[in-house]
């Protein structure tokens, strides 16, 4: 919500800056981002009280010296003669109606209403319902103004539970669905109630006599009416969070001397209906209790002194809650209020002890799993449970994001699948990926395992000895041997047929229930450990890589180790790996034969093979500069 | 001639593979936290509105238990878990206090943009016993901050709503922009909530706490953009060695 900082600054006597009071209302939990001189405000759900400069004051009255002056229509008025019956007074047990008619339609507006619009750079639309938004900012009471003209016969608030047509006075036709709480005129839908009023009965700007509904609807009966529509409604926002029950006369007499501002009035008339009285909340004084909760040393007086600033009235040791504070109903929510006070970041710090408890070693079994294949060269990944095609006990979603994640996978090996898929797209020849994950699944109530699975295929690894050595079912099981060597693995070969590609190299995985092994079983002391640190990320490219490799051909041995500094630390911006996939020593004839692959990629641009040539040429040039070396066939 | 006895063969550059950074991120803070005193405990994700909802006094009206913020599955009868919280709540139906529990894994919200995934991870604690009060938690969070950023970073606490705690705060940190980042919730756990799991709030208070790990993890990391935790490119896990 945007809230002009000079609406609020107008009310309070201090006159403090945007900082100032930018850094009390982070103090009282108002998140918020300025914009020049406009405060966006994001509130927590259960304050839809500050939803207003009104609301808002009241919070900073606890720091500054707050007066509204707001001047309100006092003279008693006429009782409104409407034929009008409420069937569902659970759902809106205080309602009012207040009838205007006003000699002439302004052509500018003036003071406070000309702020608003002004200030907050808005729309005008017309001016009934232009009074009622400016007013629902400055009270945070939503109101609807209906066109008097159109409101004849018998006008109900009720429950429908029935597909209905409507349209919205945003010329909008929805279908409304399930139970709504709506107005009806003459059976004829005119107003989903506390989300958007309807077409048939909006005033134009020609209306003179307007109807103006103020009501408090519970929010149960709003909430999700305006997400299942599509409307944008600011007034379902706060009925949503709930309003003050009790502030109809006062927002009416409000709209009242708005109205006056601008035009006179020929005929003014009010009713209202409430089917209940709202008690108010009491709780009893307890600053011991608010201390013990904060951990702080707030004095009876400064506690009392906050309240009464925030509103609450103290009285012969009870607090009375005001009415537009329906969040606070126990000593843990005054505390609150008590904290806010005195801010979060003013209350010390007090040493906590959480006495031991016993370490288990948690996970035990799956850890040493991950560590196992982390020494292996497999690479850990984490795969979203849902997936487009049902299987044998799949759960099905209620309500999926999108017919591609409409149930909950049965198995991880899928995810994999598409995990390696992914990376030979990218060019990667050697791919080895493992996930552990619970697994749902539905037979006789809902079923969950504890998964390992792991999947692999092309090269055994990017080093001489392994660059030649082909991923095949008998490396995993082989693999896993080295670990549980006491078990016997059902090693899958996946078949190729159905996947989009063209690569042929073997895809092997293993899919095992994590529960069904111990861990004294688990015959592995693992290598490596949680990095210590946090790699700084660097951002990777999605565009195409090339691959260049240098087989060299040393006859004096002692230049061995030279090349490999030179060529393994070579720094370039478009070379993003470099290995040796070859080295080879021929005693016969004196020569060792060393290759190393270098693979080129850009995060800019698609390299073509000038560019990479320029490199080439410059590690084929310094590498030559070293005596004893050469490139066979160069 | 060089005598060939001298040569070593290059070093044998075996391939290690890597953690999943969220994983890795959510095994050091649980590490951390079980160094403080915490216990770890484990949930099922599919979970009751009971103990997703109710339990942690999120009404029926609250806009979270709606279908456009919740997944719910086979036929209504059960939902995505969208917080670790229900495994507390199963926690302290178990133990009397004193407790000091800790969860972490995944959690579900129907959410999908450039910085929300419909699946992502939290960390959650509780600590339950008599006199636990807000300093105390501030202190607690001040170690995980510090622990996690360094001791010279700033922080702020600012009030927050939760159903489950009260008061609620939310904590952020001052980035190196100057820019204040928010890092986790927490604040004394609900009353009610304790009294729902069968705990005398008369005699016992108690303090909770989450953080959402990727949040954290791109901090640490200086990932921009969350989704690339999810698409398993090895060329992003190759970094997290």
């Amino acid at each position: 919500m945007k809230i002009a900082f000079r609406h609020l600054v107008q009310h309070i006597k201090e006159s403090p800056s945007i900082e100032h009071m930018s850094n009390k209302l982070f103090q009282l939990g108002h998140e918020h981002e300025i914009d020049g001189d406009i405060f966006d405000m994001e509130f927590t759900p259960n304050r839809g009280d500050c939803l207003s400069i009104n609301g808002l004051l009241r919070d900073l009255a606890v720091f500054y010296t707050v007066d509204l002056n707001q001047e309100i229509y006092n003279e008693k008025l006429n009782e409104l003669e409407l034929d009008f019956e409420n069937l569902s007074e659970n759902t809106c047990p205080n309602i009012s109606f207040l009838k205007l008619e006003i000699d002439h339609l302004p052509e500018t507006y003036k003071n406070s209403l000309d702020n608003y619009f002004t200030d907050l750079g808005l729309s005008k639309n017309n001016f009934f319902t232009d009074v009622s938004n400016y007013l629902s900012y400055e009270t945070g009471q939503p109101t609807h103004c209906y066109d008097a003209r159109t409101i004849s016969g018998k006008l109900l608030f009720h429950e429908i539970e029935r597909d209905e047509e409507f349209e919205t006075l945003l010329n909008k036709k929805i279908t409304l669905t399930g139970k709504n709480s709506v107005f009806s005129l003459n059976d004829n839908i005119i107003n989903l109630a506390g989300v958007v009023g309807g077409k048939s009965t909006s005033c134009s700007s020609n209306t003179k006599t307007v109807i103006v509904e103020c009501a408090f609807f519970q929010p149960e009966a709003i909430i999700g009416k305006s997400v299942k529509y599509d409307i944008q409604s600011e007034a379902s926002h706060k009925f949503e969070r709930g309003v003050d029950p009790e502030c109809h006369d006062k927002v009416l007499r409000r709209f009242i001397n708005l109205v006056s501002d601008h035009a006179i009035i020929k005929d003014m008339s009010i009713v209202s209906y409430k089917s209940k009285e709202n008690p108010i909340h009491q709780i009893p004084v307890n600053v011991k209790k608010i201390n013990q909760i904060i951990g702080f040393n707030i004095s009876e007086k400064q506690y009392i002194n906050y309240l009464s600033k925030l509103g609450f009235v103290v009285e012969e040791g009870l607090i009375k809650v005001p009415s537009f504070r329906s969040d606070i109903k126990t000593q843990n929510d005054l505390a609150e209020e008590a904290a806010r006070a005195i801010g979060y970041d003013n209350i010390a710090i007090s040493k906590i002890n959480i006495p031991n408890n016993e370490r288990t070693n948690h996970k035990a079994i799956e850890n040493k799993l991950r560590f196992f294949l982390l020494d292996n060269g497999f690479y850990e990944v984490i795969n979203s449970p849902f997936v487009s095609l049902s299987s044998e006990g799949a759960i099905k979603v209620d309500n999926p994001l999108d017919s591609n994640r409409e149930y909950l996978r049965t198995n991880i090996t899928n995810s994999l699948v598409e995990n390696l898929l992914f990376n030979e797209r990218r060019q990667k020849d050697s791919i080895k990926l493992f996930e552990i994950s619970d697994v749902y699944s539905s037979s006789n109530g809902i079923n969950k395992k504890r998964k390992l699975s792991v999947i692999a295929s092309g090269r055994v690894g990017e080093n001489y000895k392994d660059f030649s050595k082909k991923i095949n079912k008998q490396y995993l099981a082989v693999l896993f041997q080295k670990i549980l060597p006491n078990e016997a693995f059902d090693v899958k070969i996946l078949s190729r047929e159905l996947l989009d590609t063209k690569i042929k190299n073997e895809i092997v995985s293993l899919e095992v229930d994590i529960n069904s092994f111990s861990a004294d079983t688990l015959s592995y002391t693992e290598v490596s450990q949680s990095p210590e640190r946090f790699a700084q990320y660097s951002p990777i490219s999605d565009l195409p890589s090339s691959i260049k490799d240098i087989s060299y051909s040393i006859k004096d041995y002692s230049k061995t180790q030279q090349l490999q500094d030179l060529l393994l630390n070579y720094q370039s911006d478009i070379i993003k790996n470099i290995y040796i996939f070859d080295y080879f020593e021929n005693e016969k004839q004196e020569e060792i034969k060393i290759g190393f692959r270098f693979t080129f990629q850009s995060k800019k641009v698609t390299l073509n093979s000038a560019e990479i040539e320029l490199v080439y040429n410059d590690i084929v040039d310094k590498s030559l500069n070293i005596n004893g070396i050469s490139i066979p066939g160069l | 001639m060089p005598d060939h006895k001298d040569i070593t063969p290059p070093e044998l550059t075996k391939d290690r593979g890597s953690l999943h950074p969220i994983n890795h991120m959510k095994d050091f803070i649980m590490e951390l936290l079980t160094s403080f005193g915490f216990e770890i405990i484990d949930g099922p994700e599919i979970e009751t509105e009971e103990f997703n909802f109710d339990m942690l006094n999120i009404k029926k009206s609250h806009p979270a238990r709606q279908m456009h913020d919740t997944f719910y599955v086979e036929n209504k009868s059960n939902l995505l878990r969208t917080h670790t919280s229900p495994v507390q709540i199963r926690g302290m139906l178990e133990k009397k206090p004193p407790l000091a529990f800790i969860s972490g894994g995944k959690v579900y919200r129907k959410d999908d943009d450039a910085t929300h995934l419909p699946m992502f991870h939290q960390v959650e604690g509780i600590y339950v016993n008599e006199n636990v009060n807000f300093a105390q938690l501030k202190d607690l969070i001040y170690k995980i901050i510090y622990s996690l950023f360094g001791d010279d970073v700033e922080l702020r606490f600012r009030p927050s709503y939760f159903p489950f705690t009260e008061p609620s705060a939310e904590v952020d940190i001052l980035s190196k922009e100057g820019k204040w980042l928010e890092i986790l919730g927490c604040g004394l756990v609900n009353p009610i909530v304790l009294e729902n799991c069968n705990i005398d709030s008369k005699k016992y208070s108690g303090l909770a706490f989450g953080l959402g790990i990727e949040r954290i993890a791109m901090l640490k990391h200086g990932v921009i953009d969350i989704r690339e935790f999810y698409k398993s490119n090895l060329d992003f896990l190759s970094q997290f060695k």
